[in-house]
């Protein structure tokens, strides 16, 4: 069984030799980015240059998946926000956008998506992207693409201050808003789906029970999620980052193939709320362990997140690319030898 | 001058208005507080401040998020601005400037602004360099007004990584300054580790670290006056 099998037989729920040890997030690394001698700032605006750096983390590494974009702005500059890449950022800088779309509230009502949204900003620079990985390492390991949530994306366009009062003060119209980004989310989702990937993570990360109500997840951030998760084919896996312990039943309601959850979850409590059926994956802290501790704190949280309950080791948030290597090999040399026992 | 019964009046008035996000209110009770000829620091330490407290604590108990806490500063500094023009300086045992900004590559400045709100309140002079600020703007803000104290923020991990660097740039150039991280994904170790002297997850601890860092700085310089 290679990674591409146990990946998807992971997704359908079938049997499958081992815990698999991917991710639908960032992973490249600058072991990788510096073996191919290219520029971070680079690599998000050159479909050959992503498809290879986003290659580098499995052929190194041997970890099962290859994901793409890069950064979090795929979205919003198609509708319109012009992007940040930190060209001449000495160190690792993600993308930005740099003005907003929504000035102020009247303007909610009147945004509207370009027709041509599909063909806009970098979607079709991806599409590409994702073929030429596809062809790369496509028969070894899945290969999967993100989206942002309705609410993260919303964030993105307008004041998050002005978005997180609104929610509370004007519902409604967060609410309708909500659903236009749902709608654009779509049109992204579907474009990487044309390309081939093999599944895609809905990152509602800004909607965790850290800033909003679990009240306010179900009733305002759930519905359009909802939406867009209805609409992708591929399975799905939607990830909330910060505490979620109050909402993994509403997360799983709104119908994805799996949930994905960051450090702050416990796990095992979550097994135990949802049951054996569900798919949970994540709970591996991607900084704290994974870059800053020792490497047998990554083996030791390995076994502890397997030990929970997670059906895929799964680092909770993009890797950083300042990941020691030999921490990238005990994670992947720890899921392969205790990844079967359960 | 007021009598008591009317200072606990408004300034329960106050306080209320914070807790209830109800910015007429603080209006009202800040334009009230001065009428009466009450001090106008003890009005807002004793109602917007005290009202404040309340909203951290309901913060902690889940009973307030994110956009409730962000209403209750719009009270607050409705309050504040009425307030502070007729505040006589300060002597909190603490006064003292701080730079503050959220890093470079990170766009998020909700838990700044808080912490910002918590240093306005307690009188200390705030240069609020904004978001997205290149690391050696921190360095070269920090020279030019040379401030007691630095705040760095981030929210997302992704950004977070460029905080050691301004650390060690600040204290190559002055090692008394103190340094303070927060944001999300910060911790007490990663502040050992990138030595900074102080680190905050929220907005209210800010307000408590900021404070004991200042005092602490005050005893370093006066130890050293001494032995002069």
């Amino acid at each position: 069984m290679n990674s591409r099998e146990r990946v998807l037989g992971l997704f359908k729920k079938e049997k499958i030799d081992r815990v698999p040890c991917f991710s639908g997030m960032g992973n490249i690394t600058e072991a990788g980015i510096n073996k191919l001698g290219y520029k971070f700032a680079g690599i998000h605006l050159d479909a050959k240059q992503m498809a290879e750096t986003a290659a580098t983390t499995f052929k190194l590494y041997g970890y099962e998946c290859g994901v793409m974009p890069v950064d979090l702005c795929v979205e919003a500059e198609a509708m319109g926000c012009q992007i940040n890449v930190y060209p001449h950022a000495e160190g690792i800088l993600y993308p930005t956008i740099k003005e907003k779309l929504i000035h102020n509230e009247a303007e909610m009502d009147t945004i509207t998506l370009p027709a041509n949204m599909g063909e806009l900003g970098r979607v079709p620079m991806m599409r590409e992207a994702i073929k030429l990985l596809k062809a790369d390492i496509g028969k070894d390991v899945a290969i999967g693409s993100y989206v942002l949530g309705p609410f993260t994306l919303a964030g993105q366009i307008m004041e998050l201050n002005d978005l997180l009062k609104l929610s509370f003060k004007k519902a409604d119209k967060v609410a309708k808003l909500l659903d236009l980004m749902a709608d654009a989310i779509i049109i992204v989702a579907k474009e990487f789906e044309k390309a081939g990937v093999d599944y895609i993570t809905v990152r509602e990360m800004g909607a965790t029970s850290d800033v909003l109500s679990p009240r306010v997840f179900k009733n305002l951030i759930a519905p359009p999620l909802k939406k867009v998760i209805s609409q992708i084919s591929v399975p799905s896996v939607l990830h909330v980052c910060g505490k979620t312990n109050d909402i993994v039943t509403t997360m799983v309601e709104t119908g994805p193939t799996a949930i994905s959850v960051e450090q702050k979850n416990d796990v095992a409590e979550t097994r135990k709320k949802l049951g054996d059926d569900a798919l949970i994956f994540g709970n591996m802290d991607a900084y704290n362990v994974l870059v800053s501790g020792s490497e047998e704190l990554v083996r030791s949280t390995v076994r502890k997140c397997i030990d929970d309950g997670v059906n895929a080791v799964w680092p909770g948030c993009d890797i950083w690319p300042s990941v020691p290597p030999a921490n990238m090999l005990a994670m992947m040399d720890e899921t392969n030898k205790y990844g079967g026992k359960k | 001058m007021a009598d008591e019964a009317r200072k606990k009046e408004i300034y329960e008035k106050l306080r209320n208005g914070v807790i209830q996000y109800d910015e007429d209110a603080c209006r009202e009770g800040a334009q009230e507080a001065l009428d009466a000829g009450l001090d106008a620091n003890e009005a807002i330490f004793d109602g917007l401040v005290s009202g404040m407290e309340e909203v951290g604590r309901l913060f902690e108990a889940q009973e307030y998020f994110v956009p409730e806490i962000l209403m209750c500063a719009d009270a607050l500094y409705a309050g504040l601005d009425i307030l502070k023009p007729h505040c006589k300086q300060m002597d909190l045992g603490v006064r003292g400037s701080v730079v503050i900004g959220t890093v470079e590559g990170d766009v998020h400045d909700i838990g700044k602004n808080l912490v910002k709100m918590m240093f306005d309140v307690a009188g200390f002079h705030v240069y609020d360099l904004g978001r997205d600020v290149p690391l050696d703007k921190f360095v070269d803000e920090q020279l030019k007004t040379d401030s007691e104290l630095v705040c760095l923020s981030a929210m997302m991990t992704t950004s977070m990584v460029g905080m050691p660097t301004v650390i060690e740039k600040i204290k190559a150039k002055n090692p008394d300054c103190m340094i303070m991280i927060g944001g999300a994904p910060t911790s007490k170790d990663l502040a050992d580790k990138w030595g900074a002297d102080g680190y905050a997850e929220d907005a209210s601890n800010a307000l408590k670290e900021a404070i004991k860092m200042v005092g602490f700085l005050k005893k370093l310089r006066d130890e050293k006056l001494n032995k002069k």
